[in-house]
Protein backbone atom coordinates (compact mmCIF):
# COMPACT_ATOMS: atom_id res chain seq x y z
CA UNK A 1 0.00 0.00 0.00
CA UNK A 2 0.98 3.42 -0.66
CA UNK A 3 0.44 4.62 2.72
CA UNK A 4 2.59 7.64 3.05
CA UNK A 5 0.79 9.59 0.17
CA UNK A 6 -3.26 10.05 0.08
CA UNK A 7 -5.31 11.14 -2.81
CA UNK A 8 -8.01 13.02 -0.91
CA UNK A 9 -7.67 15.55 1.36
CA UNK A 10 -9.12 13.91 5.23
CA UNK A 11 -11.13 16.36 5.38
CA UNK A 12 -13.26 15.93 2.22
CA UNK A 13 -12.98 12.21 2.66
CA UNK A 14 -14.90 12.71 5.92
CA UNK A 15 -17.44 15.06 4.91
CA UNK A 16 -18.11 12.45 2.01
CA UNK A 17 -18.36 9.15 4.13
CA UNK A 18 -20.57 11.83 6.23
CA UNK A 19 -22.92 12.43 3.56
CA UNK A 20 -22.98 9.15 2.08
CA UNK A 21 -23.54 7.64 5.62
CA UNK A 22 -26.56 9.64 6.28
CA UNK A 23 -27.71 8.79 2.93
CA UNK A 24 -27.87 5.07 3.29
CA UNK A 25 -29.12 4.96 6.78
CA UNK A 26 -32.47 7.75 6.17
CA UNK A 27 -32.60 5.07 3.17
CA UNK A 28 -32.36 2.44 5.71
CA UNK A 29 -35.19 3.15 8.15
CA UNK A 30 -37.31 4.70 5.55
CA UNK A 31 -37.29 1.41 3.55
CA UNK A 32 -37.61 -0.59 7.05
CA UNK A 33 -40.92 1.00 7.44
CA UNK A 34 -42.57 -1.35 5.38
CA UNK A 35 -41.38 -4.46 6.73
CA UNK A 36 -43.64 -6.00 9.18
CA UNK A 37 -42.93 -9.61 9.39
CA UNK A 38 -39.75 -11.79 8.89
CA UNK A 39 -40.41 -12.43 4.86
CA UNK A 40 -40.82 -8.71 4.77
CA UNK A 41 -37.31 -7.95 6.41
CA UNK A 42 -35.55 -10.68 4.90
CA UNK A 43 -36.99 -11.11 1.17
CA UNK A 44 -38.83 -7.71 1.00
CA UNK A 45 -42.07 -9.25 0.30
CA UNK A 46 -41.14 -11.71 -2.58
CA UNK A 47 -42.36 -8.64 -4.79
CA UNK A 48 -38.52 -6.91 -6.42
CA UNK A 49 -39.46 -6.03 -9.67
CA UNK A 50 -36.83 -6.04 -12.48
CA UNK A 51 -35.24 -3.19 -12.09
CA UNK A 52 -34.01 -3.31 -8.66
CA UNK A 53 -33.58 -7.10 -8.85
CA UNK A 54 -30.97 -6.74 -11.89
CA UNK A 55 -29.54 -3.35 -10.12
CA UNK A 56 -28.74 -5.68 -6.83
CA UNK A 57 -27.23 -8.58 -8.76
CA UNK A 58 -24.87 -6.54 -10.37
CA UNK A 59 -24.16 -3.99 -7.67
CA UNK A 60 -23.42 -7.36 -5.14
CA UNK A 61 -20.80 -8.76 -7.46
CA UNK A 62 -19.63 -5.25 -8.02
CA UNK A 63 -16.97 -5.65 -4.76
CA UNK A 64 -13.95 -3.33 -3.79
CA UNK A 65 -12.32 -6.23 -5.09
CA UNK A 66 -13.72 -5.59 -8.44
CA UNK A 67 -12.39 -1.68 -8.52
CA UNK A 68 -9.29 -2.14 -7.30
CA UNK A 69 -8.22 -6.14 -7.60
CA UNK A 70 -8.90 -5.66 -11.60
CA UNK A 71 -6.61 -3.02 -12.77
CA UNK A 72 -3.96 -4.91 -10.50
CA UNK A 73 -4.67 -8.34 -12.37
CA UNK A 74 -4.51 -5.54 -15.99
CA UNK A 75 -1.37 -4.85 -14.41
CA UNK A 76 0.34 -8.29 -13.52
CA UNK A 77 -1.80 -10.54 -16.51
CA UNK A 78 -2.43 -8.24 -19.02
CA UNK A 79 -5.50 -8.32 -21.05
CA UNK A 80 -5.77 -11.78 -19.94
CA UNK A 81 -6.31 -10.75 -16.94
CA UNK A 82 -8.75 -8.39 -17.10
CA UNK A 83 -10.77 -10.81 -19.72
CA UNK A 84 -10.45 -13.57 -16.45
CA UNK A 85 -11.61 -11.29 -13.97
CA UNK A 86 -14.72 -10.59 -16.11
CA UNK A 87 -15.39 -14.25 -16.87
CA UNK A 88 -17.01 -13.88 -13.11
CA UNK A 89 -20.09 -12.31 -14.77
CA UNK A 90 -20.75 -16.36 -15.56
CA UNK A 91 -22.11 -16.37 -12.28
CA UNK A 92 -24.84 -14.72 -12.77
CA UNK A 93 -25.41 -15.40 -15.93
CA UNK A 94 -25.76 -19.41 -15.42
CA UNK A 95 -27.41 -18.73 -12.26
CA UNK A 96 -30.39 -16.81 -13.96
CA UNK A 97 -31.98 -20.13 -15.35
CA UNK A 98 -31.79 -21.91 -11.83
CA UNK A 99 -32.82 -18.57 -9.96
CA UNK A 100 -36.40 -19.53 -12.11
CA UNK A 101 -36.22 -23.16 -11.05
CA UNK A 102 -35.70 -22.16 -7.09
CA UNK A 103 -38.20 -20.02 -7.05
CA UNK A 104 -40.53 -22.63 -9.22
CA UNK A 105 -39.78 -25.56 -6.95
CA UNK A 106 -39.86 -23.50 -3.01
CA UNK A 107 -42.14 -21.24 -3.24
CA UNK A 108 -42.12 -20.50 0.17
CA UNK A 109 -38.07 -21.29 0.85
CA UNK A 110 -36.29 -18.61 2.55
CA UNK A 111 -32.23 -19.85 2.62
CA UNK A 112 -30.10 -21.81 0.36
CA UNK A 113 -30.00 -23.42 3.42
CA UNK A 114 -33.55 -24.87 3.32
CA UNK A 115 -32.59 -26.63 -0.01
CA UNK A 116 -30.07 -28.92 1.33
CA UNK A 117 -32.35 -29.54 4.51
CA UNK A 118 -34.94 -30.65 2.60
CA UNK A 119 -33.33 -32.23 -0.44
CA UNK A 120 -30.26 -33.90 0.96
CA UNK A 121 -31.67 -33.87 4.82
CA UNK A 122 -29.45 -32.66 7.87
CA UNK A 123 -25.98 -34.33 7.54
CA UNK A 124 -25.19 -32.25 4.28
CA UNK A 125 -27.30 -29.25 5.82
CA UNK A 126 -25.15 -29.05 8.57
CA UNK A 127 -21.52 -29.53 6.14
CA UNK A 128 -23.30 -26.73 3.84
CA UNK A 129 -23.87 -24.18 7.15
CA UNK A 130 -20.42 -24.91 7.97
CA UNK A 131 -19.07 -24.37 4.21
CA UNK A 132 -21.32 -21.28 4.03
CA UNK A 133 -20.68 -19.47 6.94
CA UNK A 134 -17.00 -19.94 6.77
CA UNK A 135 -17.12 -18.27 3.59
CA UNK A 136 -19.47 -15.93 4.16
CA UNK A 137 -17.71 -14.39 7.61
CA UNK A 138 -14.34 -14.38 5.69
CA UNK A 139 -16.07 -12.33 3.15
CA UNK A 140 -17.49 -10.06 5.27
CA UNK A 141 -14.27 -9.81 7.05
CA UNK A 142 -12.16 -9.35 4.01
CA UNK A 143 -14.71 -6.48 2.61
CA UNK A 144 -14.66 -4.37 6.21
CA UNK A 145 -10.75 -4.73 6.26
CA UNK A 146 -10.57 -3.78 2.68
CA UNK A 147 -12.70 -0.82 3.33
CA UNK A 148 -10.54 0.69 6.21
CA UNK A 149 -7.64 0.09 4.84
CA UNK A 150 -9.21 1.87 1.24
CA UNK A 151 -10.24 4.42 2.86
CA UNK A 152 -7.14 5.29 4.79
CA UNK A 153 -4.85 4.91 1.48
CA UNK A 154 -7.87 7.11 -0.52
CA UNK A 155 -7.80 10.42 1.81
CA UNK A 156 -6.01 9.51 5.41
CA UNK A 157 -9.09 7.89 7.29
CA UNK A 158 -7.04 6.27 10.42
CA UNK A 159 -8.04 2.52 9.53
CA UNK A 160 -9.86 1.30 12.94
CA UNK A 161 -12.37 4.67 12.18
CA UNK A 162 -12.80 3.63 8.46
CA UNK A 163 -13.33 0.79 9.19
CA UNK A 164 -15.88 1.19 11.90
CA UNK A 165 -17.59 3.84 9.95
CA UNK A 166 -18.42 1.60 7.04
CA UNK A 167 -19.56 -1.53 9.19
CA UNK A 168 -21.47 0.85 11.41
CA UNK A 169 -23.79 2.21 8.63
CA UNK A 170 -24.42 -0.93 6.88
CA UNK A 171 -25.33 -2.36 10.00
CA UNK A 172 -27.54 0.29 10.92
CA UNK A 173 -29.31 0.49 7.49
CA UNK A 174 -29.10 -3.22 6.78
CA UNK A 175 -30.83 -3.74 10.38
CA UNK A 176 -33.63 -1.24 10.36
CA UNK A 177 -34.58 -1.91 6.36
CA UNK A 178 -33.37 -5.42 6.10
CA UNK A 179 -33.34 -6.87 2.36
CA UNK A 180 -35.49 -3.80 1.42
CA UNK A 181 -33.02 -1.36 1.86
CA UNK A 182 -30.36 -3.76 0.57
CA UNK A 183 -31.50 -4.03 -2.95
CA UNK A 184 -32.99 0.01 -2.65
CA UNK A 185 -29.37 1.44 -2.03
CA UNK A 186 -27.85 -1.52 -4.05
CA UNK A 187 -30.13 0.41 -7.26
CA UNK A 188 -28.49 4.04 -5.88
CA UNK A 189 -24.88 2.23 -5.60
CA UNK A 190 -24.92 0.14 -8.75
CA UNK A 191 -25.91 3.62 -10.96
CA UNK A 192 -23.30 5.64 -9.00
CA UNK A 193 -20.29 2.56 -9.64
CA UNK A 194 -21.17 2.10 -13.14
CA UNK A 195 -21.40 5.92 -14.14
CA UNK A 196 -18.06 6.33 -12.18
CA UNK A 197 -16.28 3.94 -13.59
CA UNK A 198 -17.27 5.26 -17.04
CA UNK A 199 -17.14 9.08 -16.43
CA UNK A 200 -13.20 8.00 -15.00
CA UNK A 201 -12.44 5.77 -18.30
CA UNK A 202 -13.08 7.93 -20.92
CA UNK A 203 -11.72 10.98 -19.12
CA UNK A 204 -8.41 8.84 -18.79
CA UNK A 205 -8.81 8.41 -22.27
CA UNK A 206 -9.09 11.60 -23.01
CA UNK A 207 -5.04 12.06 -21.65
CA UNK A 208 -3.56 8.81 -23.24
CA UNK A 209 -5.12 7.12 -26.68
CA UNK A 210 -5.47 3.46 -26.92
CA UNK A 211 -2.43 3.59 -29.29
CA UNK A 212 -0.21 5.04 -27.24
CA UNK A 213 -0.91 2.82 -24.51
CA UNK A 214 -0.83 -0.42 -27.09
CA UNK A 215 3.02 1.35 -28.00
CA UNK A 216 4.18 1.62 -24.22
CA UNK A 217 3.07 -2.53 -23.92
CA UNK A 218 4.87 -3.77 -26.86
CA UNK A 219 7.54 -1.90 -25.96
CA UNK A 220 8.05 -2.14 -22.01
CA UNK A 221 5.34 -5.16 -20.94
CA UNK A 222 4.64 -7.77 -24.60
CA UNK A 223 3.68 -10.19 -22.02
CA UNK A 224 1.04 -8.45 -20.92
CA UNK A 225 -0.68 -8.42 -24.91
CA UNK A 226 0.06 -11.80 -25.10
CA UNK A 227 -2.21 -14.12 -26.40
CA UNK A 228 -0.60 -17.23 -24.86
CA UNK A 229 -0.30 -15.84 -21.38
CA UNK A 230 -0.15 -18.87 -19.22
CA UNK A 231 -0.11 -17.73 -15.92
CA UNK A 232 -3.10 -15.81 -16.82
CA UNK A 233 -5.36 -18.35 -18.72
CA UNK A 234 -4.99 -20.63 -15.59
CA UNK A 235 -6.69 -17.67 -14.07
CA UNK A 236 -9.84 -17.89 -16.12
CA UNK A 237 -10.22 -21.18 -14.90
CA UNK A 238 -9.81 -20.18 -11.28
CA UNK A 239 -12.15 -17.06 -11.38
CA UNK A 240 -14.95 -18.59 -13.44
CA UNK A 241 -15.11 -21.68 -11.14
CA UNK A 242 -14.80 -19.68 -7.63
CA UNK A 243 -17.41 -17.50 -9.54
CA UNK A 244 -20.15 -20.03 -10.13
CA UNK A 245 -19.47 -22.51 -6.85
CA UNK A 246 -19.76 -18.80 -4.67
CA UNK A 247 -23.16 -17.40 -6.57
CA UNK A 248 -24.14 -21.18 -6.97
CA UNK A 249 -24.28 -21.82 -2.96
CA UNK A 250 -24.32 -18.72 -1.18
CA UNK A 251 -27.80 -17.10 0.34
CA UNK A 252 -26.72 -13.74 -0.98
CA UNK A 253 -28.02 -14.93 -4.67
CA UNK A 254 -30.95 -17.82 -2.89
CA UNK A 255 -32.11 -14.61 -1.10
CA UNK A 256 -32.59 -12.70 -3.89
CA UNK A 257 -34.36 -15.41 -6.04
CA UNK A 258 -36.63 -15.99 -3.26
CA UNK A 259 -37.48 -12.00 -3.05
CA UNK A 260 -37.79 -11.31 -6.64
CA UNK A 261 -41.39 -11.35 -7.93
CA UNK A 262 -42.54 -14.22 -10.11
CA UNK A 263 -41.42 -14.30 -13.31
CA UNK A 264 -38.56 -11.59 -12.93
CA UNK A 265 -35.48 -13.89 -11.43
CA UNK A 266 -34.41 -15.67 -14.24
CA UNK A 267 -34.39 -12.27 -16.33
CA UNK A 268 -33.06 -9.79 -13.39
CA UNK A 269 -29.75 -12.11 -12.93
CA UNK A 270 -29.07 -12.35 -16.41
CA UNK A 271 -29.13 -8.80 -16.88
CA UNK A 272 -27.43 -8.36 -13.41
CA UNK A 273 -24.46 -10.70 -14.94
CA UNK A 274 -24.71 -8.61 -18.57
CA UNK A 275 -24.52 -5.34 -16.75
CA UNK A 276 -21.44 -6.31 -14.56
CA UNK A 277 -19.40 -8.43 -17.55
CA UNK A 278 -17.37 -5.00 -18.94
CA UNK A 279 -16.68 -3.60 -15.42
CA UNK A 280 -13.52 -5.59 -14.55
CA UNK A 281 -12.49 -4.53 -18.20
CA UNK A 282 -13.50 -0.63 -18.18
CA UNK A 283 -11.95 -0.38 -14.74
CA UNK A 284 -9.07 -2.57 -15.25
CA UNK A 285 -7.63 -0.95 -18.69
CA UNK A 286 -6.71 2.41 -16.41
CA UNK A 287 -3.91 0.21 -15.13
CA UNK A 288 -2.13 -0.67 -18.47
CA UNK A 289 -2.16 3.21 -19.18
CA UNK A 290 -0.38 3.55 -16.42
CA UNK A 291 3.33 3.23 -18.50
CA UNK A 292 1.93 5.32 -21.15
CA UNK A 293 1.17 7.98 -18.83
CA UNK A 294 4.38 7.69 -16.95
CA UNK A 295 2.89 7.36 -13.70
CA UNK A 296 4.95 5.47 -11.59
CA UNK A 297 3.47 2.18 -9.38
CA UNK A 298 4.80 1.54 -6.81
CA UNK A 299 2.46 -0.70 -5.41
CA UNK A 300 0.08 -2.54 -7.89
CA UNK A 301 -2.96 -3.01 -5.73
CA UNK A 302 -3.45 1.25 -5.80
CA UNK A 303 -2.31 1.48 -8.83
CA UNK A 304 -6.22 2.01 -10.56
CA UNK A 305 -6.12 5.02 -7.69
CA UNK A 306 -3.07 6.19 -8.38
CA UNK A 307 -3.45 6.85 -12.57
CA UNK A 308 -6.97 8.30 -11.55
CA UNK A 309 -5.55 10.77 -9.25
CA UNK A 310 -2.41 11.42 -11.21
CA UNK A 311 -4.41 12.26 -14.83
CA UNK A 312 -8.00 13.77 -13.10
CA UNK A 313 -6.45 15.33 -10.24
CA UNK A 314 -8.93 16.08 -6.97
CA UNK A 315 -11.77 15.27 -9.73
CA UNK A 316 -10.66 11.65 -9.75
CA UNK A 317 -9.81 11.21 -6.41
CA UNK A 318 -13.22 12.25 -4.99
CA UNK A 319 -14.72 10.23 -7.95
CA UNK A 320 -12.64 6.68 -6.96
CA UNK A 321 -13.38 7.76 -3.31
CA UNK A 322 -17.19 7.71 -3.83
CA UNK A 323 -17.21 4.45 -6.30
CA UNK A 324 -15.41 2.64 -3.78
CA UNK A 325 -17.37 3.39 -0.96
CA UNK A 326 -20.26 2.43 -2.75
CA UNK A 327 -18.42 -1.18 -4.03
CA UNK A 328 -17.81 -1.84 -0.09
CA UNK A 329 -21.64 -0.55 0.89
CA UNK A 330 -23.36 -2.62 -1.74
CA UNK A 331 -21.85 -6.05 -0.70
CA UNK A 332 -20.97 -5.55 3.21
CA UNK A 333 -24.82 -4.86 3.00
CA UNK A 334 -25.92 -7.72 1.23
CA UNK A 335 -23.58 -10.16 3.02
CA UNK A 336 -24.78 -9.36 6.48
CA UNK A 337 -28.41 -9.55 5.43
CA UNK A 338 -28.29 -13.02 3.63
CA UNK A 339 -25.66 -14.31 6.68
CA UNK A 340 -28.14 -12.83 9.41
CA UNK A 341 -31.52 -14.31 6.99
CA UNK A 342 -29.38 -17.95 7.18
CA UNK A 343 -28.41 -17.84 10.62
CA UNK A 344 -32.10 -16.89 12.08
CA UNK A 345 -33.79 -19.35 9.54
CA UNK A 346 -31.46 -22.16 9.81
CA UNK A 347 -30.25 -22.28 13.18
CA UNK A 348 -32.36 -20.28 15.50
CA UNK A 349 -36.12 -21.25 13.85
CA UNK A 350 -35.06 -24.32 12.01
CA UNK A 351 -32.67 -26.24 14.46
CA UNK A 352 -33.73 -24.05 18.01
CA UNK A 353 -37.13 -22.16 17.73
CA UNK A 354 -39.04 -23.94 15.31
CA UNK A 355 -42.55 -22.52 16.55
CA UNK A 356 -40.76 -18.27 16.92
CA UNK A 357 -43.56 -16.07 15.21
CA UNK A 358 -42.71 -13.75 12.14
CA UNK A 359 -42.42 -10.71 14.85
CA UNK A 360 -39.62 -12.53 16.89
CA UNK A 361 -38.22 -14.43 13.87
CA UNK A 362 -37.78 -10.41 12.26
CA UNK A 363 -36.53 -9.06 15.82
CA UNK A 364 -34.13 -11.83 16.25
CA UNK A 365 -32.91 -11.09 12.43
CA UNK A 366 -31.98 -7.88 13.70
CA UNK A 367 -29.94 -8.82 16.60
CA UNK A 368 -27.77 -11.62 14.52
CA UNK A 369 -27.19 -8.39 12.07
CA UNK A 370 -25.84 -6.60 14.77
CA UNK A 371 -23.88 -9.43 16.42
CA UNK A 372 -22.32 -10.17 12.75
CA UNK A 373 -21.19 -6.80 12.59
CA UNK A 374 -19.74 -6.89 16.66
CA UNK A 375 -18.27 -9.85 15.13
CA UNK A 376 -16.52 -8.67 12.27
CA UNK A 377 -16.05 -5.49 14.05
CA UNK A 378 -13.84 -7.26 16.61
CA UNK A 379 -11.70 -9.31 13.80
CA UNK A 380 -10.80 -6.97 11.77
CA UNK A 381 -9.75 -4.39 14.46
CA UNK A 382 -6.36 -5.82 15.00
CA UNK A 383 -5.87 -5.34 11.50
CA UNK A 384 -4.10 -8.86 11.06
CA UNK A 385 -2.26 -8.60 6.92
CA UNK A 386 -3.10 -11.87 5.91
CA UNK A 387 -6.95 -12.64 7.36
CA UNK A 388 -7.98 -11.33 3.51
CA UNK A 389 -6.24 -13.71 1.75
CA UNK A 390 -8.21 -16.98 3.73
CA UNK A 391 -10.72 -15.91 1.43
CA UNK A 392 -8.68 -17.55 -1.44
CA UNK A 393 -9.05 -21.15 0.65
CA UNK A 394 -12.52 -20.79 0.74
CA UNK A 395 -12.31 -21.71 -2.93
CA UNK A 396 -12.83 -25.16 -2.63
CA UNK A 397 -15.23 -25.62 -0.58
CA UNK A 398 -17.27 -23.32 -2.79
CA UNK A 399 -16.44 -25.33 -5.52
CA UNK A 400 -17.11 -28.51 -4.20
CA UNK A 401 -20.68 -27.62 -3.54
CA UNK A 402 -21.27 -26.86 -7.43
CA UNK A 403 -22.45 -30.34 -7.93
CA UNK A 404 -24.33 -30.80 -5.37
CA UNK A 405 -26.70 -27.98 -5.94
CA UNK A 406 -27.34 -28.35 -9.78
CA UNK A 407 -27.81 -32.13 -9.73
CA UNK A 408 -29.80 -31.15 -6.79
CA UNK A 409 -32.10 -28.91 -8.78
CA UNK A 410 -32.66 -30.51 -11.87
CA UNK A 411 -32.03 -33.91 -10.77
CA UNK A 412 -33.83 -36.65 -9.54
CA UNK A 413 -31.52 -39.11 -8.76
CA UNK A 414 -28.91 -36.87 -7.08
CA UNK A 415 -29.18 -38.21 -3.49
CA UNK A 416 -27.92 -37.26 0.30
CA UNK A 417 -24.33 -39.98 -0.61
CA UNK A 418 -23.57 -37.89 -3.43
CA UNK A 419 -23.76 -34.44 -2.10
CA UNK A 420 -22.23 -35.39 1.23
CA UNK A 421 -19.25 -37.26 -0.62
CA UNK A 422 -18.84 -34.26 -2.95
CA UNK A 423 -18.69 -31.82 -0.71
CA UNK A 424 -16.04 -33.86 1.84
CA UNK A 425 -14.26 -35.56 -1.24
CA UNK A 426 -14.13 -32.36 -3.48
CA UNK A 427 -13.22 -29.65 -0.17
CA UNK A 428 -10.83 -32.30 1.29
CA UNK A 429 -8.51 -33.07 -2.25
CA UNK A 430 -9.10 -29.39 -2.59
CA UNK A 431 -7.52 -28.30 0.19
CA UNK A 432 -5.11 -30.65 -0.61
CA UNK A 433 -3.69 -29.59 -3.62
CA UNK A 434 -4.26 -25.59 -2.64
CA UNK A 435 -1.01 -26.34 0.02
CA UNK A 436 0.69 -28.78 -2.30
CA UNK A 437 0.28 -26.79 -5.53
CA UNK A 438 -1.62 -23.21 -5.12
CA UNK A 439 -4.87 -21.60 -4.74
CA UNK A 440 -5.25 -21.49 -8.52
CA UNK A 441 -5.43 -24.93 -8.63
CA UNK A 442 -7.81 -25.82 -5.51
CA UNK A 443 -10.82 -24.58 -6.87
CA UNK A 444 -10.62 -26.44 -10.52
CA UNK A 445 -9.68 -29.95 -8.58
CA UNK A 446 -12.05 -29.92 -6.06
CA UNK A 447 -14.73 -29.29 -8.99
CA UNK A 448 -13.26 -31.99 -10.76
CA UNK A 449 -13.80 -34.29 -7.83
CA UNK A 450 -17.18 -33.39 -6.37
CA UNK A 451 -18.22 -33.82 -9.83
CA UNK A 452 -17.05 -37.15 -10.03
CA UNK A 453 -18.54 -38.67 -6.89
CA UNK A 454 -21.76 -36.64 -8.12
CA UNK A 455 -22.36 -38.23 -11.29
CA UNK A 456 -21.36 -41.46 -9.71
CA UNK A 457 -24.02 -41.81 -7.06
CA UNK A 458 -26.46 -40.58 -9.34
CA UNK A 459 -25.93 -43.48 -11.76
CA UNK A 460 -25.82 -45.79 -8.93
CA UNK A 461 -28.69 -44.40 -7.37
CA UNK A 462 -31.93 -46.13 -7.02
CA UNK A 463 -34.68 -43.98 -5.44
CA UNK A 464 -36.71 -40.91 -7.15
CA UNK A 465 -36.62 -37.24 -5.24
CA UNK A 466 -40.29 -36.37 -4.67
CA UNK A 467 -39.98 -32.21 -5.65
CA UNK A 468 -42.81 -31.49 -3.63
CA UNK A 469 -40.79 -31.94 -0.49
CA UNK A 470 -39.21 -28.95 -1.67
CA UNK A 471 -42.52 -26.68 -0.78
CA UNK A 472 -42.51 -26.85 2.52
CA UNK A 473 -45.55 -24.45 4.40
CA UNK A 474 -43.60 -21.54 5.63
CA UNK B 1 1.37 -13.59 -30.81
CA UNK B 2 -0.07 -10.63 -29.27
CA UNK B 3 -3.13 -8.77 -29.08
CA UNK B 4 -3.81 -6.08 -31.57
CA UNK B 5 -4.24 -2.47 -31.08
CA UNK B 6 -7.34 -2.75 -32.44
CA UNK B 7 -8.63 -5.06 -30.34
CA UNK B 8 -7.63 -3.51 -27.58
CA UNK B 9 -9.87 -0.61 -28.66
CA UNK B 10 -12.72 -2.48 -29.57
CA UNK B 11 -12.37 -3.88 -25.65
CA UNK B 12 -11.85 -0.82 -24.20
CA UNK B 13 -14.44 1.76 -25.74
CA UNK B 14 -16.63 -1.53 -26.23
CA UNK B 15 -16.41 -2.14 -22.35
CA UNK B 16 -17.35 1.71 -20.84
CA UNK B 17 -20.34 2.39 -23.83
CA UNK B 18 -21.70 -0.98 -22.84
CA UNK B 19 -21.41 0.50 -19.22
CA UNK B 20 -23.09 3.60 -19.98
CA UNK B 21 -25.91 1.83 -21.70
CA UNK B 22 -25.95 -0.25 -18.84
CA UNK B 23 -26.74 2.65 -16.81
CA UNK B 24 -29.23 4.14 -18.69
CA UNK B 25 -31.17 0.93 -19.14
CA UNK B 26 -31.21 0.31 -15.33
CA UNK B 27 -32.68 3.95 -15.28
CA UNK B 28 -35.29 3.42 -17.89
CA UNK B 29 -36.12 0.25 -16.40
CA UNK B 30 -36.49 1.75 -13.18
CA UNK B 31 -38.91 4.52 -14.79
CA UNK B 32 -41.02 1.55 -16.24
CA UNK B 33 -41.18 -0.36 -13.48
CA UNK B 34 -42.12 2.88 -11.37
CA UNK B 35 -44.97 3.64 -13.97
CA UNK B 36 -46.34 0.00 -13.68
CA UNK B 37 -46.46 0.09 -9.90
CA UNK B 38 -43.68 -2.96 -9.86
CA UNK B 39 -41.14 -1.35 -8.30
CA UNK B 40 -41.72 -3.81 -5.42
Amino acid sequence: MAEDKVFLDPTVGWILLALFSVLWIGLGVYWGRRNKSFEDHALAGRNVGLALGTATAAATWITSNTTMLAPQFALQLGIWGMLAYSTAAFGLILFAPMAKRIRQLMPHGYTSGDFFRLRYGRVAWAIFLVFTLFYSLTWLVSMAMAGGILLEALAGIDYAWGMSVILAVCVIYTMRGGLAAVIGTDFIQSLIIIVGICVTGFAVLQNVSVSEIHANLTATKPALLDVLFPAAIMAIFNNLLFGLGEVFHNNVWWSRAFAFREGVASRAFLMGGLVWLPIPVAAGFIALASGALGVAVPSADMVGPLVIAEVLGGVGAVAIFIVVFCSLASSIDSLLAATSDLVTEDIWRRLLHPSSSADNLKRTAQWVTLGLGVLTWLVCLPRIGTLATVLFFAGPLVGSMIWPIVTGLYWRSANTVGAIGAMVLGAGVGLYFYFAIGFYVATLIATAVSMVWTLGACALAKGRFDWTRLKEAA
Amino acid sequence: MTFSEGFLSVLIYGSLIWCGVSALGLAAMLIRDGKSGEIW
